[in-house]
């Protein structure tokens, strides 16, 4: 044809506008989320005023209601949100199945598995890095599990049948260690543990997990690139310098780590992973790297506004974030599901 | 009062049907095996719970070594064939029912809540037990202990605020029998104030703005780790309230009828001189 | 680049894909890699672009050994069109053409100074210059096959192995996707293309490679390699054969018992 007709645009600027500013609205909505999160709570709280205190040093009432507990709650609350849609993002890419996110293919139950024993056996309080650390490696044997039943280029089907099985190995695995627990409350936090929960978590919660979880970002987030090669398969990606070993490893390792890190402190919370790219994917073209920062940031954005949602309801004991998460995320699995029948399976 | 007629109906059933005092007693509720090793005769109590020999949870777990343990079955009662079962309002229904049916007299005690139904608890126990002048003896020496202790003097203007906190963050409001223990050591009570109900959730966001003089928690358990706990721990509440301002109290203490009560009135009157002149509001 | 295999043997489990397979290719030629179904013809160009090793004996690029170098610097030099696969996500077409340089990318996902210039090029090669918005789950089946080629030839390299990329469309696609691979051939890249159609391989091929069972049964031009005899004995058809603007056709006619 004729070559002429069209000339290339200078460095595709008119592509490199928009995830800038999709990204930068995102980041606006989170900061707002961050603000209303701190005004939020059962206290009369002048956050203005406790933030003025704090910055001269004072230490009052206020300031100890904002630092010691507003403040750890807002920020492991971004914290998990984004870990939950980029490692949602990325599964979903390297299995290259829309429906493929933490909570279904069973990695957040599972960490919290490995969380309870670190936690009930009364191990984590002599080594406090060992609740993290056992979250990841529940995280680690449910991906490995889900390689081993549904194999690399699984079909929708077989990875939620997987999924299933997984969930329900863990689920009955966690209420027996909890039964077998010696503190009798021990039975009763199973709620806890499968539906997820930020209150009254403490800086100290945050210490645990955000190091771990962060390196577990740098993983996922290096891999963008082989994403988008995977789109065309993995011979393909393989010849367009993919080294697919490296990759598989790295996303376990990185979905591993920032999962089950937020996990063992928060407990499992689930369809955040599955929310979050689903609603962000048509706005970055469909394109799996550009897809991971933009669902980091709108699963922060998911998590906090369930949690403020939870904290505005001042009637009766505090819901639990998974609860909130699972009113939206199941219905929207739902048609997920009853779209993609559509699709072959 | 509907429990005193329920008593003495008992008694009237009991003496109708054997002019004795039962010789064999089982207990299936906590407080009441406290009160059936305090009160019963030697000998006569053939079974209490197996929570009675927990030391976090009862008072009386050095005696109940020498007595069997139930699980508050119906099971584990019948084979022993009591002439006298003791159960709380919380034993679980079916296994009432199934030893009245059975035919074995039982009596069902209620939660106390305040000091003067615990007395009358125990006088209800000691005279179904048949050992009603010791109940009496118990109750008078109770009694006594409460006129005795210092009563609370000087404070600026009104009582110092405690608040009860439990694991998960429960407080214990009016209509319990720690409420009124608070009201006898002078103390006022952050759940009531915040117009709860016996027991009832307090954020801990609440509790810190609320600033009470005191707060009350258990006394360390062993039992294991339990997300429960972990808002005891936090650090937010650790660093405002210091030892000064923590009273740790057995839970078993201020559970049950018992000369225990004494010990937590005592206590808290204590702390609360303690405090700091200013810490009364 | 020259390409050059040297004695490969593949062996999987019990099976032997490949055994002894030597086969050169060169810049500036079209090769064509025939023979029926499941005699190793996509093993061999797999082995070929490296995506997967052998057992025995190695492939060479420009005489230096494969494993010598880096996936990034394969991947840069060596294009591969598979078999076609499902594209996961609906890309636009100008996505997907941009896939090809991924090899070539800086950092932080910048385009080199040649990345726009290729995609333009690949798409106009390949007439899809009019769909460059289009969502690939709307294309025809031509049209996305030729959209994957664009995005083969995206990647720029001295090389290019397309694996069955006619399989599938009408008579005018298959035309123009080897034309397509003609000029690439023809301006100097070494294109290795597998295919089923041998008509279309012996009209548009330089040098052919005529594998069975895992054996070369024939290389060299055409002519040499689509003699009436192992027509006979590989694909067990007869052809009838003309001539059309001074080149043969080759035209399978009729099945042999």
């Amino acid at each position: 044809m004729n070559a002429r007709a069209w000339s290339p645009p200078a460095r595709s600027s008119v592509t490199l506008l928009r995830p800038s500013s999709l990204l930068g609205a995102l980041v606006v909505i989170l900061l707002l989320l961050s603000a209303v999160s701190l005004s939020v709570g059962r206290a009369p709280l002048d956050v203005g005023a406790a933030i003025a205190q704090w910055l001269r040093g004072e230490s009052t009432l206020a300031t100890l209601v904002l630092i010691e507990l507003r403040v750890p709650r807002t920020v492991l609350g971004v914290l998990v949100g984004a870990s939950l849609g980029l490692a949602g993002a990325a599964l979903q890419g390297l299995l290259r199945n829309p429906l493929a996110e933490p909570g279904i293919i069973g990695v957040s139950s599972c960490a919290a598995f490995g969380a309870v024993v670190a936690f009930y056996s009364g191990f984590s309080l002599t080594a406090p890095l060992a609740l993290p650390l056992a979250g990841i490696a529940g995280a680690l044997i449910a991906v490995l599990l889900l390689y081993a039943l549904a194999g690399r280029e699984a079909s929708t089907l077989t990875l939620i049948l997987a999924g299933v099985a997984i969930n329900g190995f863990a689920g009955a695995a966690t209420a027996l260690a909890l039964n077998l627990a010696p503190n009798p409350f021990a039975v009763t936090e199973i709620v806890f543990w499968m539906m997820g929960s930020l209150a009254d978590r403490s800086i100290s919660h945050l210490q645990l997990a955000a190091p771990l979880m962060i390196v577990g970002w740098v993983l996922l987030l290096n891999s963008g690139r082989a994403l988008d090669a995977l789109t065309l398969g993995e011979d393909t990606a393989a010849s367009l310098g993919v080294r697919l070993g490296r990759l598989r490893l790295m996303l376990v390792l990185g979905t591993a780590l920032a999962v089950g890190s937020g996990v063992a402190v928060t407990g499992a919370v689930g369809f955040v992973g599955l929310v979050a790219p689903h609603l962000l994917r048509p706005l970055v073209g469909h394109q799996p790297s550009r897809l991971l920062v933009a669902s980091a940031l709108a699963g922060a954005v998911l998590v906090l506004a369930a949690d403020i949602a939870i904290r505005s309801i001042t009637v009766g004991p505090e819901l639990k974030l998974g609860v909130v998460t699972a009113l939206i995320g199941a219905p929207f699995f739902l048609l997920l599901v009853m779209r993609l029948r559509r699709a072959v399976i | 009062m509907l429990r005193h007629a329920v008593a003495a109906a008992l008694l009237a059933g009991l003496a109708s049907g054997s002019n004795a005092a039962p010789q064999r007693i089982v207990s299936i509720n906590l407080c009441a095996d406290e009160l059936v090793l305090r009160l019963a005769p030697p000998g006569v109590v053939k079974s209490v719970t197996w929570l009675a020999r927990d030391p976090a949870l009862s008072n009386v777990s050095v005696q109940a070594r020498y007595v069997p343990v139930n699980r508050g079955l119906a099971e584990d009662v019948v084979p022993l064939a009591p002439d006298l079962v003791i159960a709380g309002a919380l034993t679980t229904r079916t296994a009432v029912a199934l030893l009245q049916r059975l035919g074995i007299p039982v009596l069902e005690l209620s939660l106390p809540s305040s000091v003067e139904e615990a007395f009358e608890q125990i006088a209800t126990v000691a005279a179904a037990v048949g050992a009603p002048a010791q109940g009496a003896q118990l109750i008078a020496d109770m009694k006594q202990a409460f006129a005795a202790s210092p009563s609370v003097l000087t404070f600026i203007s009104a009582r110092p605020i405690a608040a009860v906190y439990q694991p998960n963050g429960f407080t214990i409001g009016s209509g319990s029998l720690i409420n009124d223990l608070l009201k006898r050591a002078g103390l006022r009570n952050l759940a009531v104030e915040q117009r709860i109900d016996n027991y009832g959730a307090l954020s801990l966001e609440l509790l810190l703005f609320a600033q009470p003089d005191l707060l009350i928690m258990n006394a360390v358990e062993n039992r294991g780790p339990a997300m429960a706990y972990e808002i005891l721990r936090h650090p937010a509440l650790m660093s405002w309230y210091g030892e000064a301002r923590v009273v740790s109290l057995p839970s078993a203490w201020w559970s049950c009828p018992g000369p225990r009560l004494v010990d937590v009135v005592q206590r808290l009157r204590h702390a609360a001189q303690q405090l700091p002149p200013n810490a009364a509001r | 680049m020259k390409i050059t295999a040297d004695n490969i043997i593949v062996k999987v489990g019990d099976a032997t894909l490949l055994d002894g397979v030597s086969v050169t290719a060169s810049p500036g030629e079209l090769l064509g890699v025939i023979g029926p179904n499941g005699a190793g013809k996509s093993t061999l160009l797999r082995t070929l672009a490296g995506l997967r090793g052998c057992t025995h004996g190695n492939v060479r690029y420009d005489g230096r050994l494969r494993t010598e170098a880096t996936p990034h610097q394969r991947a840069q030099q060596v294009a591969y069109l598979a078999q076609r696969g499902p594209v996961a996500w609906p890309l636009t077409v100008e996505r997907l053409v941009a896939l090809g340089r991924l090899p070539h990318l800086q950092a932080l996902g910048a385009h080199d100074i040649r990345g726009a210039a290729a995609i333009a090029a690949a798409l106009a090669d390949t007439d899809t210059l009019h769909l460059r918005w289009r969502i690939v789950d709307t294309l025809s089946g031509g049209e996305l096959a030729r959209a994957l080629l664009a995005r083969a030839l995206a990647v720029d390299g001295a090389a290019l192995l397309a694996d069955e990329p006619v399989a599938e469309l009408d008579p005018y696609h298959q035309l123009q996707v080897m034309e397509i691979l003609r000029e690439r051939a023809d301006s100097g890249q070494t294109v290795i293309v597998v295919l089923h159609e041998i008509t279309l391989a012996a009209r548009f091929c330089d040098r052919l490679v005529l594998l069975d069972h895992g054996r070369v049964v024939a290389a060299g031009s055409p002519a040499e390699v689509l003699t009436d005899a192992n027509l006979h004995t590989t694909y067990r058809v007869r052809a009838v054969r003309g001539e059309q603007s001074g080149r043969e056709f080759v035209l399978p006619w009729q099945r042999l018992s």
